[in-house]
C-alpha cells in the first residue's frame, strides 16, 4: 500500500496525543511523593548543604534530641538530659534505640560522633561548638556527660540540630558512602539530580512509626513546576510553595497550605567608613524603611514587618514594643542624619543579588525609602556566589540579606550579632558593639529563664541604638499537599526547616 | 589528502585546547569561592577553619598555575576530576547526563521532521492558498514565541488544567519506558517548536524549487501518478539541504536546551551546567563545556572531511 501525502499527515498530527491518556504517575500505596526544591549536593550528616539536605537528614539520621511540632525540646536517641552543673550536661540514651544496621546506640558511639566533628580535618557545621567541648564521659553504655569549658545553657539545642545527627561508627568509608543513621527511613536508592527513594526502617525506636512505607522525594528546581506537579498530582506533597502560588493553593479545595513566618529579610552595614559607622545613620535607615511595601513587592503579601530584631511573636523572648523599634518614621530618619551632619544625605550602594527575585525586590523597595529620606543607593546586583564573596570580603556598603536563625531561642541570633565572629555576609562587616558580644554571652551561660528574658530584652535596646543589623520582614515559608497527606505540620518559625521530622508521623489517609 | 586530514586534526585538538584553556581562566577569574560557597548554603555563616579546610582538601589552595596543570594532565588521561560539591567523577556525571540531553535533542528533531516535512511539502504544493498562508504565519509564530512561554504553556493546559500529562521530570527508560516516553513529549515537543519552523520552511521551500525542475516535468509527462512523483521524486532531492540545515541546529541545540530541560525538569547536562556554575563547581563547569567542545568540533571536523572527500577544490585550498 503507498502512503499518501494526507495519511502521513494524519499519522503525524496524532502522535503527541498517544501519550496522553494514563500518563500521571501511579502512587503507590503508603508512598508519599515529596517535591523538593532541589536535588541534595549531599547527604552528609554534620554539613551544612541547605535546606533540601536537611529534609532528607530528618528522614534517614537522628540526633540525641530533636524539636518537636510545637517548638520544644524533646528526647530522640537521648530520652532524658539534665544539667548537673552550668558546665556539664547528662544524656540518658533510649534502651531500644539502633542504628539502621542494627548496632544499639550506645555513649561509646556519641563520644566518637563527637569527636569526628570537632576533629582537626572536620567540616562540621558545629565544629567550633564541638572543640568548645572539654571533657566527655561515659560512664556506662546509656549514659553521656558533655563538660564544656564555659556554661552552657544552649548545648541542647546543638544536638537538635540537622547538623548534629549521630552515625555509626561502623559506617561504611568508602567513597560517596553514606554514613548508617538511626532515623526512621533508609535510604534505598537514588537517581542522580531526580529523586531518591527511602523505605520505613522497621527497626526504629518509636513505637508505630513511621506510619509511611516509603517517601520518593523528587527534586524541581524550578518552584513554579513543583506548584505544577502538586497541582497535576504527580507528587502529595511540596516545600517551598512561591509566594504568588499560595492564594491560588488555599483556592484549590484539592490542595492544603501549611505555611508559617519564620525566615526573614534584613540589612547589614559595612560600618569601617563614614559615615555608616555613625550608629545614628544606621539608626535612620532603619526608621526610613516602610516594611509593608517588602512584604507586598517581595512576598505578595505573605509575610509580616520587622522593625526589630528577629525574635519571633510566639517567644517568651518577644517584647512588642521592643520589636517595633526601628518603626517607620521618616521624620525621625532625617532627624538623625541632621543630627550625624549628613542633613542632605549621601551617596551609597546596596548589595544584593539579582539572582533571586526577594533579594531584589527588597533591595529595591529599600533603595526608594531611602532616596525618599536623601540617601542615594546604587544598587549591586550580581550573581549570588559573587554576592556572598564581596560580602565575606567586607566590599559593600549596605547589603540585604535573608536567612534563618539556627532556632527559636535568641542565642541563634549570635551570627547575626555578634562583631567578634570571624567576617561573613551574613553579618555587618567592621562592626563590633561589645555590649552586645557580652550580652549574648551572658544570655549562653544563664539557666534562670527570667535572668535571660532579661538580659536578651537589655540586648534588644542596645541593638535598636547600636544598629548592628536592620530587620525589615518576616518571610512566610509554606509547604501545600493534598489533603489525604495527614500528620505533616509546618514546624514554627525558625524551626520551619525542621519540618520534615514530622515526616515520621505522617500519613496517607 | 592525508597531510591536510593531519592539518585539520592538529587545528581541532589546538582549538579544544583553547577551548578548555579560556574557560578555566575565566570560571577561576569569577568572583565566588567554592569551599566557602558550598559551607554558606542555606545562609549561614561557615566556619572560617572548615572553609580553609575544605580548600586544602579540593586543592583550592595552590597556585593556579599548577591547578592548571593539574587539569591539563587529567584530561590528557582522560580524567576531568571530581566534583567539588560531592566528589562525584565528572566523567562519570556527563555520561549520565550526555545521553539524556541527545535524547531530548533527537526526540525534538524526530518530531521536527514528522511535522514539518509533510506539512511544508502540503504548504508547497498549495503555493498562495489560505493553508499555506496559515501554516506559514503558524511556523512564524512558532520562531517568534520564546520556548519558555511555549514550555510553561504546555505545563499549564496539559498538566494542570487537563491533567493529561506529568508536570515534568524524568524516569529512566529501563525502569518504566512508558511513564519515560509521556515525561519525554512535552520537553520534546518544546524542542521540536523552532526546528519544526525551520524544517516546514525550508521543505516547503526546496520542494517548490524541485517541483520546477525539468526532471519534475518529464516525470509527469511519462504518466506517473502525482504521489509517486513527490515521493519518488520531488522529497528525495528536496531532503538533502533540509537534512543538513536540521543537522546544523541540533548541533547548537546541544548547549541550547537549558530552558526547556529547567522548565520540565529534564536531568540533561544543562541542569548541572548551570548549578556548577552557581557553585562555583570547577571541574564540572570545565568538564561540561570541554566535552560540548569537542563534540562540536568533532562534528565539523566530520564535515569538513566529508566535503574534502567529495570536493578537491577544499583541501587544495
Amino acid at each position: 500500500m503507498m502512503a499518501t501525502r494526507r495519511s502521513v499527515l494524519a499519522a503525524t498530527a496524532g502522535l503527541p496525543l498517544l501519550a496522553a491518556a494514563p500518563a500521571r504517575a501511579q502512587r503507590q500505596p503508603g508512598v508519599l511523593r515529596f517535591g523538593l526544591s532541589s536535588f541534595p549536593p549531599s547527604i552528609q550528616p554534620w554539613v551544612n548543604t541547605g535546606t533540601a539536605a536537611a529534609t532528607v537528614k530528618l528522614l534517614i539520621y537522628r540526633g540525641l534530641v530533636s524539636f518537636a511540632p510545637d517548638g520544644s525540646l524533646r528526647g530522640e536517641l537521648a530520652e532524658t538530659w539534665h544539667n548537673e552543673t552550668p558546665t556539664s550536661w547528662v544524656f540518658r540514651l533510649r534502651e531500644n534505640a539502633v542504628f539502621q544496621n542494627g548496632d544499639r546506640v550506645t555513649s561509646e558511639d556519641i563520644r566518637w560522633n563527637l569527636e569526628q566533628i570537632a576533629a582537626e580535618r572536620s567540616t562540621a557545621f558545629y565544629r567550633a561548638q564541638a572543640q568548645g567541648i572539654a571533657r566527655i564521659e561515659t560512664p556506662d553504655a546509656r549514659t553521656i556527660r558533655i563538660v564544656t569549658a564555659e556554661p552552657m545553657v544552649t548545648l541542647p539545642l546543638w544536638f537538635a540540630s540537622y547538623h548534629m545527627m549521630m552515625v555509626s561508627p561502623r559506617s561504611p568509608t568508602a567513597a560517596g558512602a553514606l554514613p548508617i543513621g538511626a532515623g526512621p527511613f533508609v535510604l534505598r536508592s537514588q537517581e542522580r539530580g531526580v529523586s531518591l527513594d527511602l523505605v520505613r526502617f522497621d527497626r526504629y525506636y518509636k513505637p508505630g512509626l513511621p506510619r509511611l512505607r516509603g517517601i520518593r522525594m523528587i527534586a524541581y528546581a524550578d518552584e513554579n513546576l513543583r506548584v505544577a506537579a502538586l497541582q497535576a498530582g504527580d507528587v502529595d506533597l511540596i516545600e517551598y510553595v512561591p509566594w504568588q502560588a499560595m492564594a491560588s493553593i488555599e483556592a484549590d479545595p484539592r490542595l492544603r497550605l501549611d505555611a508559617t513566618d519564620g525566615p526573614f529579610m534584613y540589612l547589614t552595614f559595612n560600618a569601617s567608613r563614614p559615615p555608616l559607622s555613625d550608629a545614628r545613620v544606621r539608626r535612620a535607615i532603619a526608621h526610613a524603611i516602610r516594611r509593608e511595601d517588602i512584604v507586598k513587592a517581595a512576598f505578595f503579601g505573605r509575610g509580616a514587618p520587622l522593625e526589630g530584631l528577629p525574635i519571633p511573636p510566639g517567644s517568651p523572648f518577644h517584647d512588642p514594643e521592643l520589636a517595633a523599634g526601628w518603626r517607620y518614621d521618616p521624620a525621625r530618619a532625617r532627624a538623625l542624619l541632621a543630627e550625624a551632619g549628613v542633613p542632605n544625605g549621601f551617596s551609597t550602594t546596596i548589595l544584593s543579588t539579582a539572582q533571586y527575585g526577594m533579594h531584589k525586590d527588597t533591595a529595591e523597595v529599600v533603595q526608594q525609602h531611602l532616596a525618599a529620606v536623601g540617601i542615594q543607593a546604587e544598587l549591586r546586583l550580581p550573581d549570588w556566589p559573587t554576592r556572598v564573596t564581596l560580602g565575606n570580603r567586607g566590599q559593600f556598603d549596605i547589603a540585604v540579606m535573608g536567612t534563618t536563625t539556627e532556632n527559636n531561642d535568641p542565642d541563634g541570633m549570635s551570627n547575626l550579632l555578634d562583631g567578634s565572629l570571624p567576617a561573613s555576609f551574613v553579618r555587618s562587616a567592621g562592626l563590633r558593639i561589645p555590649r552586645i558580644e557580652e550580652l549574648l554571652a551572658q544570655g549562653r551561660s544563664e539557666f534562670d529563664e527570667a535572668r535571660r528574658r532579661a538580659i536578651y530584652a537589655e540586648l534588644q535596646r542596645v541593638a535598636l541604638a547600636e544598629v548592628p543589623i536592620v530587620g525589615l520582614a518576616w518571610r512566610s515559608q509554606g509547604y501545600a499537599m493534598v489533603p489525604e497527606v495527614r500528620g505533616f505540620r509546618a514546624m514554627p518559625g525558625a524551626l520551619n526547616f525542621f519540618s520534615g521530622i514530622t515526616l515520621e508521623e505522617a500519613s496517607l489517609g | 589528502m592525508l597531510a591536510w586530514t593531519v592539518r585539520r586534526l592538529l587545528i581541532s585538538l589546538l582549538l579544544i585546547w583553547a577551548v578548555a584553556t579560556v574557560v578555566f581562566t575565566l570560571i577561576h577569574l569569577v568572583p565566588g569561592d567554592p569551599a566557602e560557597l558550598l559551607l554558606s548554603a542555606g545562609g549561614v555563616a561557615p566556619d572560617p577553619a572548615a572553609v580553609a579546610e575544605l580548600r586544602e582538601r579540593l586543592g583550592l589552595d595552590r597556585p593556579i598555575a599548577e591547578q592548571y596543570a593539574s587539569f591539563l594532565g587529567g584530561v590528557v588521561r582522560g580524567d576531568l576530576g571530581r566534583s567539588i560539591v560531592d566528589d562525584h567523577p565528572v566523567a562519570e556525571e556527563i555520561l549520565l547526563r550526555l545521553p539524556r540531553t541527545l535524547e531530548l535533542i533527537g526526540a525534538g528533531a524526530l518530531l521536527a521532521v514528522l511535522i514539518g516535512i509533510p506539512v511544508g511539502t502540503e504548504a508547497a504544493l498549495r503555493r498562495g492558498t489560505l493553508f499555506d498562508r496559515a501554516t506559514g504565519a503558524t511556523a512564524a509564530l512558532l520562531l517568534a514565541v520564546p520556548i519558555f512561554v511555549v514550555g510553561t504553556l504546555l505545563v499549564l493546559v496539559f498538566a494542570q488544567w487537563l491533567r493529561w500529562m506529568p508536570a515534568g521530570g524524568y524516569v529512566p527508560l529501563a525502569a518504566d519506558p512508558w511513564r519515560h516516553l509521556t515525561l519525554l513529549t512535552m520537553p520534546a515537543l518544546a524542542v521540536a517548536k523552532g526546528l519544526v519552523a525551520v524544517v516546514f520552511r525550508m521543505t516547503r521551500t526546496a520542494v517548490l524549487d524541485t517541483l520546477s525542475r525539468d526532471f519534475v516535468r518529464t516525470a509527469r509527462a511519462k504518466g506517473l501518478s502525482p504521489s509517486r512523483i513527490l515521493v519518488r521524486h520531488v522529497l528525495r532531492n528536496a531532503i538533502i539541504p533540509v537534512l543538513t540545515v536540521l543537522a546544523l541546529h541540533m548541533g547548537s541545540l546541544l548547549g541550547g536546551t537549558v530552558l526547556v530541560e529547567f522548565v520540565f525538569n529534564w536531568p540533561g547536562m544543562s541542569t548541572p551546567l548551570l548549578k556548577a556554575v552557581e557553585a562555583r563547581d570547577y571541574p564540572m563547569v570545565v568538564g561540561i563545556v570541554l566535552t560540548i567542545s569537542i563534540l562540536f568540533v568533532a562534528l565539523n571536523l566530520v564535515m569538513d572531511l566529508g566535503y574534502a572527500a567529495l570536493d578537491p577544490r577544499i583541501r587544495h585550498a
